[in-house]
């Protein structure tokens, strides 16, 4: 029998058990989980730090069948000779198949004052990461230091909850990688209405005595520091060992690394050169990976970009690559309301949306995008969610002035047509003198006498 | 008793008035005298560009033979009005003569706005508003020769089509961040630079013309500009604005507007009950309109008051545009810059196809307020009138509409 072991208890990992079971996996499955909880849905954990969600609400459904997990166990290297985790507390795990599904781990900026003087962290700065890093958060004003995905997150969710929040970001926008400037700056009108307050182009410096310095001279107050500005993959473990690593853990379609006993999934996986950082990603690879170790041909494939984010009254999605060239753009830009759509059509197909403040417009494109189905109407109607009228015969109103120059109106025409008998565009223009000025509305008065005949 | 209409000035929106005057005057109330400074009659200064491109001048004239010959209609041509007697009631011209009358309606129109640069008097710079400056620029022009053009607006534009008509080599400066700034809204202002320069016009936008420079003949040879660049010039044309030709204003008495013209209200009526304004030299509460619509509606509320036949106030300006230059298509109508409140936009580009159209919506998300076209403006004439209604059809079927 197979001896199956996976080093990390995230999303990946917990997925990917679930789905060895479901395809009747027939070896022993051993999970070596480093923190001393059960695996939770990291994507809830802004909600836990808002204090909206219990710990507890967060936990992920017990590992299905017999695989034995075993919490709180770090591992520290990889004999790959002789197929043996080592752990921290001494032991040695042997595994047939070694599935690495160490995740990330957050960044920590080159600011000074985070940690205190003797080494140990600063009661008042986390990181934002693990489930520890989310409970009993201290009193305050919050500063969120860092404004992509999981920063503007954070800040939305904490001042939804009620707390003093503030965004600091080292870039003219927010979420500058998924966002065109534009609609990084709805995003900013998004949240300053919400009372976040917004602070961009701004580097942090130095954390002392509760004021959190900017390298332009800016000081805020900062009760709380939550540093949010990336994660790293987590390849300790792989380098040590000898893998295959670039930014993280290089694996092929089949997630294999470079040993052929050994496979990455999740944040510490790097295909194509790509560390995808998404659950989403980190899913799809762990059912790919499922498929393959129970004996399936499959493969993976790098899904479609998207990101989606809902918090505090924010609603942005960022629906495809960045890199798509601009083709057939559809743009609605509506600063009062707060709401903004870019669309990037090609062959009638969405290639690239990015929306603010518009949730079913969000989710449409989303659908579309995921299906690559052609837009069933206009786009107008599809962003605003109303019927919209498609129909190609639609009527011009009648107190629509056709000839500028002369002001002649849609009825007039009507009225020379019945009453006076004037039946076809030289007749009109004697009657009204429409189209006898600057000549440019020659082409709809001879419609119209089309559509009256 | 037929009472003595004197009109100054036989620009478009003179001739307008004239015109609608003695359609609807079947009484026989007025009898006509028109006082127009050009030596020619009215002609269609939109399309001057076209007397370059094989129209006569003839071609252009809005005078018919019946108006013409209408015996109501008195016509003086190559005359300029000097003085307005208001109390006599007595208008004199530059030949000496004096013109009783019992009602006057001004419609002296524009002069093109010269920046006062360095060098603008030199031989080879020119203005862009009469038969007359093209046959000067005609004169001047050299085949494959560099001319420069001096704003970057509509009539800009148009003076720049002129010059390619004339086989030179056009460029435009421009002093906004892109071309026609008052009609249309950047990204369509960069478009139409890309569009007209694919046809061989360079614009030179952001910049500003400091001095136009002589060469040894004491012609223009080159123009220098505010950053520092200098670009080789045989002709300057300038088109950077005009100014309404309210002259007449300080002797009449007459106030005003702010920004010139001759200060009238709604109704086209200056203070003197027997005097009115119309078309460019009228500041319509203290607001000019550089466009030939908003005339032609001034001079029909006018000649509809001078009738009897109502006192409709001015109904405001349409100040809709619609251009098209070198295969390159601009429309600009209703409330193209979003400026009504709550406003939003709705902009449809294609890169590829090198067109853009931007919609304009109103707080209801359903009612057209206004919107630019560049690259294909097929569907001005269908969107156009359609500015305060609500959209009857998807925007794309309006997009697409091809008659």
């Amino acid at each position: 029998m197979t001896r199956l072991l996976i080093v990390g208890n995230g999303p990946a990992a917990h997925r990917f058990v679930g789905q060895a079971h479901r395809r009747g996996y027939r070896g022993t499955i051993t999970v070596l989980g480093a923190e001393p909880v059960a695996a939770y849905n990291r994507v809830l954990l802004p909600s836990v730090l808002a204090g909206v969600l219990p710990p507890a609400a967060v936990a992920l459904p017990g590992p299905p069948g017999t695989a034995d997990v075993r919490l709180g166990v770090t591992a520290v290297a990889v004999d790959r000779r002789r197929r043996l985790v080592l752990t921290g507390d001494g032991h040695g795990y042997p595994y047939d198949h070694l599935v690495l599904a160490t995740g990330a781990r957050a960044r920590v900026p080159a600011v000074a004052g985070l940690r205190r003087v003797d080494g140990r962290p600063h009661p008042r700065v986390r990181v934002v990461r693990a489930l520890d890093d989310c409970t009993n958060l201290p009193a305050g004003r919050v500063v969120v230091l860092g404004a992509g995905v999981l920063g503007v997150e954070v800040a939305a969710a904490l001042r939804a909850a009620g707390r003093a929040v503030s965004l600091v970001h080292c870039h003219p926008a927010p979420m500058n990688r998924q966002l065109d400037p534009a609609a990084g700056g709805m995003l900013v009108r998004h949240l300053e209405s919400a009372r976040v307050e917004v602070l961009l182009d701004g580097r942090a410096v130095e954390y002392r005595r509760g004021v959190l310095r900017l390298a332009d001279g800016r000081r805020l107050p900062a009760d709380v520091l939550l540093l949010c500005v990336g994660a790293e993959p987590d390849t300790r473990l792989a380098r040590r060992a000898g893998l295959e690593v670039r930014h993280g853990v290089v694996v092929d379609a089949r997630l294999r690394t470079s040993d052929p006993r050994i496979s990455a999934i999740g944040d510490c996986a790097e295909l194509d050169g790509v560390v995808a950082g998404r659950v989403t990603v980190a899913w799809e690879q762990a059912d790919t990976l499922a498929a393959v170790l129970t004996g399936e041909p499959a493969r993976h494939r790098p899904s479609r970009p998207l990101t989606r984010l809902c918090a505090g009254g924010v609603d942005v999605a960022a629906i495809g690559p960045t890199d798509v060239p601009d083709g057939q753009t559809v743009l609605l830009s509506d600063p009062v309301r707060g709401r903004y759509a870019r669309v990037t059509l090609r062959h009638e197909r969405v290639a690239r949306a990015v929306v603010v403040g518009l949730p079913h417009a969000a989710a449409a494109l989303t659908q579309l995008y995921d299906r690559d189905t052609p837009l069933p109407g206009g786009m107008l109607g599809l962003l605003l969610g109303a019927a919209g009228c498609d129909d190609p015969d639609y009527e011009m109103p009648a107190e629509a002035v056709i000839c500028m120059c002369n002001n002649v109106t849609k009825q007039a025409l009507h009225d020379a047509w019945h009453e006076w008998g004037a039946r076809d565009v030289g007749a009109l223009a004697t009657a009204t003198r429409a189209t006898t000025g600057c000549g440019r509305c020659v082409d709809v008065v001879r419609r119209i006498c089309e559509a009256l005949r | 008793m037929t009472a003595v209409l004197v009109v100054v000035g036989h620009g478009m929106v003179g001739h307008r008035l004239v015109q609608e005057l003695r359609s609807r005057d079947t009484a026989g109330r007025w009898r006509v005298v028109v006082l127009g400074e050009e030596n020619r009659p009215a002609y269609d200064r939109t399309a001057l560009s076209s007397y370059l491109d094989g129209k006569s001048a003839h071609d252009l004239t809005l005078l018919g033979h019946d108006l013409l010959h209408d015996s109501l209609v008195e016509w003086r041509f190559g005359v300029r009005v000097t003085h307005v007697d208001r109390v006599a009631c007595l208008v004199t011209t530059s030949d000496g003569a004096s013109v009783r009358y019992d009602a006057l309606v001004l419609a002296t129109g524009s002069r093109p706005f010269v920046p006062p640069i360095p060098g603008r008097d030199l031989p080879g710079c020119f203005v862009y508003r009469t038969l007359d400056d093209l046959d000067l620029l005609r004169a001047a022009a050299a085949p494959d020769r560099p001319g420069v053009v001096i704003g970057g607006g509509l009539l800009g534009l148009e003076a720049a089509n002129a010059l390619r008509l004339l086989g030179m080599r056009p460029r435009v400066v421009e002093m906004a961040p892109h071309l026609m700034p008052a009609q249309i809204d950047p990204d369509a202002g960069r478009l139409l630079g890309d569009l007209v320069g694919r046809v061989g016009i360079t614009a030179h936008c952001g910049v500003a013309t400091q001095r136009v420079e002589a060469g040894a003949d004491g012609r223009v040879r080159a123009v220098k500009l505010s950053d520092g660049s200098t670009i080789e010039a045989d002709v300057v044309v300038f088109s950077a604005g005009v100014r309404a030709r309210d002259d007449l204003a300080d002797g009449a008495g007459l106030p005003r507007g702010e920004r010139g013209g001759f200060l009238v209200d709604d109704r086209c009526r200056t203070p003197d009950p027997h005097i009115w304004a119309v078309g460019e030299c009228a500041a319509v509460n203290g607001r000019v309109y550089g466009l030939v619509v908003p005339g032609y509606r001034m001079a029909d509320a006018v000649a509809a008051v001078l009738l009897g036949q109502g006192d409709a106030a001015f109904p405001g300006a349409d100040m809709s545009t619609k251009l098209k230059l070198f295969g390159v298509d601009v429309a600009s109508f209703g409330d193209a810059h979003g400026r009504t409140e709550g406003a939003w936009d709705l902009v449809y580009a294609d890169e590829d196809a090198g067109t853009y159209a931007r919609l304009v919506l109103a707080a209801d998300d359903a009612t057209l307020l206004g919107g630019v076209l560049v690259g294909d403006a097929a569907a001005y004439p269908v969107l156009r009138p359609l500015i305060g209604h609500r959209l009857p059809a998807a925007p794309e079927y309006l997009l697409r509409a091809r008659s």
